[in-house]
């Protein structure tokens, strides 16, 4: 058995192969499929989540490395789908596929988590790893900076 | 201008008919109606017949509305913008009315009104849609008033529509469109409608949204991926690594021993078909990770092939020869003076060839599609982006007929032309043949990469003769490629000019900028028997990189400007030459420019829509660097703005691929690359600053912009690295050093 946390609750794993990559155990058994299989070597960012906050490639991380461990997914990174990174890409009208883009605003979202600066270089460099064929990055940096910019909840 | 097509009038009426009856208690508003409707009633006049029938509005008593989107959705947005073109003319928000795929994608009227088959691509949903959506949306409109005109007993004129509502103003009534159903379905379709003037559009031209960004921010929106279906496998398929070879033996032990495997089949490739599928072997399991174990395990014994001795880095060669070669099929694509007669003559002669390799569409999310077969019927589920192919596949493979094809469309993570190739849909359907469950078909990334149905490799030769004041006399180009996946389609092969359009787009008439006195461009049909297909700008890419990068070289040659030297061999171009000049202008052509830094121009018209690229390059840390984009674009009317900015920035960023990082190897017939790490896209990292121009535009007509952005980009920056470098560099992916 395998325990973990998902989006905030406690998940037990009887049957799972510990070496299955979090990815699959995420879209195949716990039916969360927002996260996306794109290369399955860690190249491409579709499969974006993050493991105790910190965002991770779903695709490498094998499912015995999360015990114990909390991950969030797209789907439970805000209760109600207004995280700040969700109105803005929104906003920006960021998706054109959208198959990217639930790793793309995890990605960011971890880069929002870090409390750095936002600014087009930090950007950059937490969002190299997350590969959009449509040509989303101009949008991506505008919607980033609106997000960051957005008035904090009370 | 009459959009009808005689041919379709009659099929569309009877499968129109029987559609309609499936929208039960629905107003299925098409424009030829049903001559019983008008036939009940012996007063009513004669049913129109000058407009194309109506297969784009649902609307039901309860007040839904619901349009119809019969093109492929791939992120482009073309569901937004074709919705908004029936919407505006309904009035209705095309960003909340209810959007559906065709209940029967075989309809005759969504058929490709050009290619004739039932397909989305070539930058053509909006702009050869545009006009009849409109009158679709419109006549529905009508008849909406006069159903509420005939039940106020008021004069239709008098009435107007306020999104969603037919409007009586003085008398201060008004219907929902809903509650005019009955009535507006029974009523002969109008004579005429009017559209909108233009000045009063209130979603085209200004839409800066699309309908399904909420949906797909929060991991809601379903892809073909996400498709579960009971008792579903997931198949892998190894295919045969090299074209032509067959199975020869297969042992399966192994893999069938992996915890969730349940099949392993052969599956028989179809070189009977163009564009058929390869020989391959599938493994079945309850999960995708399960087949992609078993498939690790495979031991498959493949024969050799006569392509066992290709290598892409030898194609150039034979391309070469073919130029020469007699045999050749060589295609006139535009031809005027005599060219051959010029070369003697030349003050300066200048020749040079041209190479791109092949390039892979790599969409993110990999092919995926579902296929269930039962009672001599399938159904799909997934991104169809070519619905012909889905039935060619089911009638082919299985031997089931048009009527008993049921597609449920989604839209797709991505195309790029990789959704218009076939070999999946034969080879799904096969395997739902064979097992009788739904069976979901997914590629790997390495699956993608190994496809082979991309982007093929080509060879341009330019030569150009200048006189002695340096002015363009001749201009020959041999462009050598295989023939374009337009020769899966009916018609091809009995055309009489022999022309694949496809191959030759901006070297023909209607699409090449320049006039020279002589002038000769050709096709060199060179096949090398390594599958090719669609790809997003296909063969503007190779023919305008070619094209652009050797005008620059006359100019140099010519000891001229580069922007002059264009708008001097342009005539009665005047979009063409607006663009350039704009671009120019704003990219800082002409201006003084910081040291170690350079410009790079290029143009290309396609679509009816014509743009200009300005690269900007600077030699950072002893290596050059691509620092900006500039570019001008006029599409004619902007359906979507929003769109299409976001649509040139994707080119921009295909373009940059093509320049730096696109390249597919093949060794010994076998693809040498096989994921992200080893064939480069571009990354956030890589774009450089863009700048974007959309101009207002003729109002009248949308041009295509999907593949508009990308052509000129690879040769703008091969052309700014000469001016920066003094090397000339003719074969991409370029180098920086």
């Amino acid at each position: 058995m395998i325990a973990f946390t998902v989006n905030g609750e406690r998940r037990e794993l009887d049957e799972a192969s510990p070496s299955m990559p979090l990815l699959w155990v995420l879209r195949d058994q716990l039916k969360l499929t927002g996260t996306k299989f794109g290369c399955g070597m860690g190249l491409c960012g579709a499969c974006t989540v993050h493991l105790d906050g910190v965002a991770v490639r779903s695709c490498q991380l094998p499912l015995a490395a999360v015990a114990g461990h909390s991950i969030t997914t797209i789907e439970g990174l805000s209760p109600n789908e207004s995280h700040p990174l969700q109105l803005a890409w929104v906003a920006e009208d960021v998706p054109q596929c959208g198959y990217c883009q639930s790793g793309q605003i995890m990605s960011a979202a971890a880069l929002l988590n870090t409390g750095a600066a936002v600014t087009d270089d930090s950007i950059r460099n937490a969002m190299s790893g997350n590969i959009c064929r449509c040509g989303t990055y101009g949008r991506i940096n505008k919607a980033i900076k609106r997000a960051a910019n957005a008035p904090k909840e009370a | 201008m009459s959009l009808r097509d005689d041919t379709l009038l009659e099929p569309s009426r009877r499968v129109f008919l029987k559609q309609a009856a499936t929208v039960a208690s629905g107003l299925a508003i098409a424009l030829y109606l049903p001559s019983g409707s008008a036939a009940s009633d012996p007063k009513a006049p004669a049913p129109a017949t000058e407009f194309e029938p109506n297969a784009w509005v649902r609307i039901f008593p309860d007040g839904t509305v619901k349009l119809v989107v019969h093109k492929h959705d791939s992120g482009t947005g073309t569901q937004t913008a074709l919705a908004a073109c029936v919407a505006e003319e309904l009035d209705v928000n095309p960003m909340t009315v209810q959007v559906i795929t065709p209940e029967d994608p075989f309809f005759d009227t969504y058929i490709h009104p050009v290619w004739k088959v039932f397909s989305t691509g070539g930058s053509t949903s909006v702009s050869l849609e545009y006009e009849r959506l409109r009158m679709a949306g419109a006549t529905a409109r009508a008849l909406l008033i006069a159903a509420a005109a005939q039940q106020w007993k008021v004069s239709p004129d008098s009435c107007s529509t306020e999104e969603g509502r037919v409007v009586h103003l003085p008398s201060k009534r008004s219907l929902g469109y809903g509650e005019l159903v009955g009535v507006a379905a029974h009523l002969p379709a109008p004579a005429s409608v009017t559209l909108k003037d233009p000045t009063q559009f209130k979603y085209i031209g200004k839409l800066r949204h699309k309908r399904d960004a909420a949906a797909k921010v929060c991991g809601r929106f379903k892809y073909s991926i996400d498709v579960q279906l009971p008792g579903m496998l997931v198949a892998v398929i190894q295919r045969a690594p090299v074209v032509g070879a067959k199975v020869v033996s297969v042992n399966s032990a192994a893999a069938l021993q992996v915890p969730g495997v349940r099949q392993v089949l052969a599956v028989p490739g179809r070189p009977d078909v163009l564009g058929g599928n390869l020989e391959g072997v599938a493994v079945l399991a309850k999960t995708f990770w399960a087949a992609q174990q078993g498939r690790k395990v495979l031991e498959i014994k493949w024969s050799d092939s006569p392509l066992a001795g290709f290598d892409s880095a030898e194609l150039a060669k034979a391309q070469a020869a073919a130029i020469s070669d007699p045999n050749s099929q060589t295609i006139k694509a535009m031809t005027h003076g005599d060219v051959g007669a010029q070369w003697p003559h030349a003050a300066q002669l200048i020749e040079a060839d041209y190479r791109m390799p092949y390039k892979v569409q790599n969409p993110l999310e990999p092919i995926c599609i579902t296929a269930h077969v039962q009672d001599k019927a399938i159904t799909y589920w997934g991104g169809v982006q070519v619905p012909s192919s889905a039935l060619e596949a089911a009638q082919t493979v299985c031997g089931i007929a048009k009527e008993k094809v049921t597609i449920n469309e989604l839209v797709s993570g991505g195309s790029f032309g990789a959704r218009e190739a076939k070999y999946w849909l034969f080879e799904v359907a096969y395997l739902a043949q064979q097992t009788g469950v739904p069976v979901k078909l997914l590629n790997s990334r390495e699956d993608e990469m190994h496809a082979l149905f991309n982007h093929p490799a080509t060879l341009h030769r330019v030569r150009g003769a200048l006189d002695a004041q340096g002015k363009l006399n001749a201009l020959q180009l041999h462009a050598v490629s295989p023939a374009s996946p337009e020769q899966w389609e009916p018609g091809y092969f009995e055309r009489p000019d022999h022309m694949d359009y496809s191959t030759t787009e901006a070297i023909t008439a209607w699409d090449f900028a320049y006039r020279p006195p002589h002038l000769e461009l050709n096709w060199v049909k060179h096949e090398s028997h390594v599958p090719s297909g669609w790809y997003r700008s296909v063969s503007f890419i190779p023919n305008v990189f070619a094209v652009e990068s050797f005008m620059d070289e006359l100019a140099h040659a010519a000891g001229a400007d580069p922007l002059a030297f264009r708008l001097a061999n342009m005539q009665e171009r005047p979009r063409h030459v607006a663009v350039l000049k704009q671009a120019a202008e704003r990219g800082g052509w002409g201006q003084s420019l910081p040291p170690g830094t350079a410009l790079g121009i290029a143009t290309n018209q396609g679509y009816s829509s014509f743009i200009a690229v300005v690269a900007r390059v600077a030699m950072v840390d002893g290596k050059p660097k691509v620092e900006k984009l500039t570019c001008v674009v006029d599409c004619g009317l902007a359906v979507s703005p929003g769109g299409v900015e976001e649509q040139i920035y994707g080119g921009l960023m295909w373009g940059l691929g093509h320049a730096l990082f696109d390249r597919l190897d093949i060794q010994q017939g076998r693809v040498v690359q096989s994921n992200f790490h080893d064939y480069r896209v571009t990354r956030m990292s890589d774009m450089p600053a863009t700048d974007i121009v959309v101009l207002d535009g003729e109002p009248g007509k949308p041009g295509g912009v999907g593949e508009l952005g990308s052509p000129s980009v690879a040769p703008a920056i091969a052309n700014a690295l000469f001016a920066l470098t003094g090397v000339r560099q003719r074969s991409t992916p370029l180098s920086l050093g």
